[in-house]
């Protein structure tokens, strides 16, 4: 599903070049749940601000769903992102100014989703995340865990293929960080590729692989040991 | 002390520190508060400040009314004036004068003199006791020099006095010369005074001849009375005096009764609804100042919360944080305030100067420090209501709660936004309002301007020359002086024609006369017909370009010899030959002794007092038969018409170096002077237009800028997301073309409301003129659009991951 090769971030300073990532190269494919760890400034943000097309200065390659994201214009990696990723944050990025309905129906509006279809896909989120009762409710008055929650409903409500988490449970006491976790695991199951970004080794439990960062680099977990593609 | 000190350097460091708030917070205040200062100044002095009488309150003004003819405010006839003055009880005292006169000054206290006519009033004596009014030297006139034929005396305006003898102390008892005649000065008035007529340079006595029946029976007389009853008592007394001198004089007075006002409100009611719309406009302005002002205060409190809660929590007082906030907010409204106060300086001295001369009392004006006062202090109040209590509101919060506001992942607030909104939403509604209030004036100046007066003002220079009083005014004289003075002129360079006229049109009635047309049944007194007299030389009508219409023009031989003739305009054609040719048709006019003249010709109409008046029925006498005293010279050139001006007097005065000239001006002035008050009121409005729409545009750009750096953290998401640029640029504009629909929509209900008031000031524009609030609604849509344009490509150029993390 993802296939980088030498990608590489860096700034032009004035003592030179600094890195961001050196010469990444990382394979995950469909259905995967992998964790992405390392020290604070490994790199592991930008790494998943790549793959969710939010970052388009980088170098090397980047293949997406056998489309070449390095060759694409910024319009249409957007496109990427709108068809097939869900993004969730550690700071759940709810819009405070829309109610829990409103904030579920962004995705849709962006995805030229009917109004009829919208309201039918929100109706089943606030469903299925049991979070119908807070449906008219603003995000400054619901708990971290429930804004938490609401932040996943958001992201898998187009149906996404690939989730891409950012410390999805670092503001969350441990109750409220199990629920999500166990969340991500049921996404996983059925069939939702799974990347997230964290420091906990408990998160990283629940993956099926660890890609280990540390200065930019790739030091380990790479690519799927399984694979019969030979590391470079 | 050394704290409060301490703070004002802070504030001060501050407000450096930040120039773009800064400088729109001053520019705003300075804008309102200046031009709110400066029209409240002028307001004050017209309007509020009593007039400089004696009991201004218990001074009237009676005119006579002819109700059957719908004229309600004509000069007096000295009889019955007199009649008036002996039978009432409940009037203390009454005086009259006589104005629009003009006397040549041909000699000083030491003999020769340069010419100048001036312009004069014939006062009765007990006028200036009747005002209380005093002379600054000599004293005013005693009721004996006030008699027929022993009134040479003279009182000197303050301002001829200065200007013409050099405010010479010992001028009272001197001898000046007028009308080639001494006359004694008796004193000099205070500097400025007036009654109805401003810039009158002498006053002679009226002296009244009650058993001349021509003059006493003319209407020519303004009355001015101290009422010692009540206005009813005086009105059902002199209406009863009126009923008995329409007994007595029928063929004066049937149909005739006096007309009483009170005298401020004939000085200024014809400017009151003006002054009070352009004051109703600088307060929008000053709440729109104080608006922006208000919302940039808002905008900075989330930032100056964090501080505060900072500050708290390093032992700071409450008090001390107010003491903080008081000092840099007075600095603001201080610094905004002193920017106001000289910006209204220049203004009223502007105003004082250039505006026009029918506001009475404008050149008085000066600055009103009391209203000065009240916009620092409102000024200084929003200053507090906006900057000072949210921030005090917010620094009772905990500190870790202010910390963490608008920490990784808070959105824009809504109650703060919901305040601002409305703040804009109401800014621009009062811009929709000041501007239709202009729009409307404009549109309706337009129209005044595309009015036909009936002749072509351009390449036309005009020059009054008095002959009254002087060596030239014996009637053979006149016509003889102004045969050679139209002779000389015409062969100057670039003359193409030379004609006069002793009223050129769009100056004032003038002289007028009822006439009776030959032939037909004589009507009653009060139905009888008045039309406006003129008297031209023939080659008037083409100088002016007005066309002849029927019949033929006048000629060189229309003279004493000749058969009496004249030609009339086509309203009176029309309105006494209905459907029929006047030519030939014979009328006798009262004014000119009852003569009798065979109507020649017809000619177009001119208006001959206001350019959005009626056009008045006209009979034109030729000059060589009606030989007036005072003529105005017209005459077309062929290049720019003030080139000719020096040569034109240069020949006036090789015919007589005494004679005097006035009014050297193009008739394009003329025209220009018509429409002074309109352009007055226009150019007034459309300033504080073009002020209100700045400071529309300044807060909808802030408040939309503003919000895109409060939503720099929601556009990171929202484009996370999947949002586009077009998506950011339709959130963002859409935001501002909310407000400004909202703006625009209570703008115009407030407009279709206010701009009733403006009826009168207003000419062929209705005032709800569809067309102006449609173009306006458009025009603001526009603008805001375009303000809130610029904060969106800045959103749309945002980088989501950036944003991400924006704090």
């Amino acid at each position: 599903m993802i296939r980088l090769r030498n990608v590489e971030k860096f700034y032009e300073g004035g003592y030179g070049r600094s890195y961001v990532l050196r010469r990444v190269n990382v394979d995950i494919k469909e259905g995967e749940f992998v964790t992405i760890m390392g020290n604070s400034g490994a790199g592991k943000s930008t790494l998943l601000s790549i793959l969710g097309m939010l970052d388009g200065a980088w170098t090397g390659e980047f293949e997406f769903l056998d489309q070449m994201v390095h060759r694409m214009k910024p319009k249409d990696r957007v496109e990427l992102n709108k068809k097939y990723i869900g993004f969730v944050f550690q700071s759940y990025h709810l819009i405070d100014n829309l109610t829990v309905y409103e904030n579920l129906d962004i995705p849709l509006s962006y995805r030229n989703v009917k109004s009829s279809e919208r309201a039918a896909m929100v109706c089943d989120a606030l469903d299925r995340f049991h979070i119908v009762g807070k449906r008219d409710l603003y995000p400054s008055q619901l708990s971290g865990g429930q804004q938490q929650l609401v932040a996943v409903a958001r992201a898998v409500i187009a149906n996404p293929k690939l989730i891409l988490a950012d410390e999805p449970t670092g503001n969350l006491h441990s109750s409220q960080g199990k629920e999500i976790r166990e969340l991500f695991k049921k996404l996983n199951g059925e069939g939702t590729t799974i990347v997230q970004v964290t420091h906990s080794l408990e998160n990283s439990t629940y993956s099926d692989r660890v890609i280990q960062l540390a200065d930019g680099w790739v030091v380990s977990g790479g690519s799927d040991p399984a694979s019969t593609e030979p590391r470079p | 002390m050394h704290q409060f000190a301490q703070d004002l350097r802070y504030g001060a460091r501050l407000l450096v520190k930040a120039p773009a708030f800064t400088a729109v917070a001053l520019l705003a205040l300075a804008l309102g508060i200046g031009a709110t200062t400066a029209i409240f100044s002028v307001v004050d002095t017209v309007l509020l400040k009593p007039l400089p009488f004696r009991d201004p309150e218990r001074l009237l003004v009676v005119w006579e009314k002819n109700p059957s003819q719908n004229r309600y405010k004509l000069f007096v006839a000295p009889v019955n004036f007199q009649a008036w003055r002996k039978a009432s009880r409940s009037v203390e005292q009454m005086a009259a004068f006589q104005e629009n006169l003009h006397i040549n000054l041909t000699g000083g206290p030491n003999g020769h003199i340069d010419p100048e006519e001036l312009k004069a009033e014939r006062v009765s004596a007990n006028l200036f006791p009747l005002l209380g009014v005093q002379a600054v030297v000599g004293r005013t006139f005693r009721t004996e020099e006030d008699q027929p034929g022993h009134a040479n005396f003279v009182l000197l305006s303050h301002s001829l006095w200065q200007r013409r003898f050099a405010g010479d102390p010992s001028i009272a008892g001197k001898a000046i010369r007028l009308r080639d005649q001494p006359y004694v000065v008796v004193g000099v008035l205070p500097a400025g005074f007036s009654v109805m007529e401003s810039g009158v340079d002498v006053f002679i006595p009226l002296g009244l001849n009650p058993n001349d029946a021509r003059s006493a029976n003319g209407r020519f007389l303004t009355v001015i009375a101290r009422r010692g009853g009540t206005l009813e008592q005086v009105r059902g007394e002199l209406e009863g005096v009126g009923a008995q001198m329409e007994r007595a004089m029928p063929a004066l007075d049937q149909g005739w009764r006096p007309s009483i006002f009170v005298l401020e409100d004939e000085l200024v009611g014809g400017v009151r609804q003006a002054l009070w719309v352009l004051m109703a406009a600088v307060g929008c302005l000053l709440l729109m100042a104080c608006v922006n002002v208000a919302n940039l205060l808002l905008a900075r409190v989330p930032t100056r919360r964090k501080e505060f809660a900072l500050r708290a929590a390093l032992g700071a007082s409450r008090g001390r944080i107010v003491t903080q906030l008081l000092s840099e907010s007075t600095l603001l409204s201080l610094g905004g305030g002193l920017l106001g106060m000289l910006l209204a300086t220049a203004a009223v001295k502007l105003l004082a100067y250039a505006g026009p001369a029918s506001v009475p009392r404008l050149a008085q004006a000066t600055v009103d420090f009391r209203l000065l006062s009240f916009a620092l202090a409102v000024s200084i109040f929003t200053g507090i209501l906006f900057g000072i209590v949210p921030a005090l509101r917010d620094s009772g919060t905990s500190l870790s709660a202010a910390l963490n506001e608008g920490g990784r992942g808070g959105t824009a607030g809504r109650s703060g936004r919901a305040l601002r909104n409305a703040l804009v939403v109401s800014e621009m509604a009062l811009a929709v309002i000041v501007l239709i209030g202009a729009g409307l004036l404009m549109r309706s100046f337009v129209r005044l301007r595309s009015v036909d007066p009936g002749f072509q003002p351009a390449g036309v220079l005009t020059a009054r020359v008095p002959l009254s009083g002087g060596r030239n005014s014996a009637v053979d004289r006149r016509v003889a002086f102004f045969q050679q003075l139209t002779a000389r002129v015409a062969t100057l360079p670039g003359v193409r024609v030379v004609g006069a006229v002793n009223g050129v049109p769009l100056s004032g009635l003038g002289l007028g006369s009822p006439f009776a047309v030959e032939g037909r049944p004589a009507p009653s007194a009060e139905q009888r017909p008045t039309a406006v007299l003129r008297s031209v030389t023939p080659a008037y009508f083409q100088t002016m370009a007005i066309p002849l219409v029927a019949g033929r023009a006048l000629t060189d031989s229309d003279n004493r010899q000749g058969p009496p003739v004249v030609l009339v305009n086509q309203t009176l054609a029309r309105r006494f030959w209905p459907g029929a040719s006047p030519i030939g048709g014979r009328i006798a006019i009262d004014q000119n002794a009852g003569r009798v003249a065979e109507i020649v010709g017809v000619v177009g109409d001119v208006k001959p007092e206001r350019i959005d008046g009626e056009d008045w029925p006209t009979i034109y006498n030729p000059y060589a038969q009606v030989p007036a005293s005072t003529m105005t010279l017209t005459v077309r050139t062929a290049g720019p018409p003030m080139a000719l001006a020096s040569a034109l007097v240069r020949e006036v005065h090789l015919l007589d170096p005494d004679q005097p000239v006035a009014e050297v001006r193009p008739m394009e002035e003329v025209v220009d002077r018509a429409v002074a008050n309109a352009r007055f009121n226009t150019l007034l409005l459309g300033v504080f237009a073009g002020v209100a729409f700045l400071l529309a545009a300044v807060g909808i750009y802030g408040v939309t800028s503003y919000d895109v750096t409060e939503r720099t953290n929601e556009i990171g998401i929202r484009m996370a997301l999947g949002a586009q640029p077009g998506d950011v640029l339709k959130l963002i504009l859409g935001q501002g073309a909310r407000l400004a629909v909202y703006g625009i929509v209570a703008g115009l209900l407030g407009a279709a409301a206010l701009t009733r008031l403006m009826g009168a000031m207003l000419y062929g524009v209705n005032p709800t003129d569809g067309w102006t609030f449609a173009a306006i609604s458009i025009l603001l849509a526009i603008v805001a659009l375009a303000a809130s344009y610029l904060p969106s490509r800045r959103a749309m150029a945002l980088d989501p991951v950036t944003a991400l993390r924006h704090q």
